[in-house]
């Protein structure tokens, strides 16, 4: 499947769909704090949870013994680029 | 579509010139520049890495906004306002191969 199929997949379905919602919303969360939202058992959430990480919309990070889940940012190279062009600036200034 | 925001040092005819003068460009975005600047100006860039890319300058409002559009892979916009801490530059860009499913998302959350 292309990326772009991926996404479309993802998006496909309202459950997942509900959980980038609340994502969107709420910054952050654990897959027990949206099982906990969301009509559904947390074996489904794990499972929706890899489909939109594999899709690209969803990433996540360990902090402790958890795992947080956050819509991904996209733009990294951008932050990179404009990282430089400040410290080229400080540079000349 | 990315967006991105920050606040240079620098006064607004400073930022200006490392968004559009080659020399500059070559100091922070790439390796080497060629940049002709005028709307239907042609630009390339070169990364030592052997990256190359090709881009076609869109607008020129000197001081306050610049447009190119990166060959077959969508526009990038540098918008440049006075700021307390010097000048604000608003990156916009937006890359067909993304703007269809970021749309969507956005459509999905709105009506989830």
């Amino acid at each position: 499947m292309s990326s772009l199929d991926q996404v479309f997949s993802a998006l496909a379905d309202p459950s997942r769909r509900h959980l980038l919602g609340y994502l969107a919303d709420h910054g952050t969360a654990t897959a027990t704090e949206l099982t906990g939202e969301l009509p559904m058992t947390r074996q489904a959430v794990s499972k929706h949870l890899v489909t939109l990480s594999d899709a690209g919309l969803v990433s996540s990070e360990r902090a402790g013994r958890e795992t947080r889940y956050r819509l991904t940012e996209t733009g990294e190279e951008w932050d990179e680029r404009l990282d430089a062009l400040r410290r080229h600036l400080e540079r000349d200034g | 579509m990315i967006r991105k925001e920050i606040v240079l040092p620098a006064g607004r005819d400073e930022v200006w010139s490392a968004l559009t003068d080659p020399r500059r460009l070559k100091d922070w975005f790439a390796n080497d520049v060629e940049l002709d600047l005028r709307p239907g100006g042609e630009a390339s860039f070169r990364w030592d890495n052997g990256e190359s890319r090709h881009a076609t300058v869109i607008e020129v409002e000197e001081g306050e906004r610049l447009v190119f559009e990166w060959e077959g892979e969508g526009d990038v916009e540098f918008t440049l306002a006075d700021d307390a801490g010097g000048t604000r530059l608003t990156v916009v860009e937006t890359s067909p191969a993304w703007t269809s499913a970021l749309d969507l998302q956005a459509s999905a959350l709105a009506y989830a």
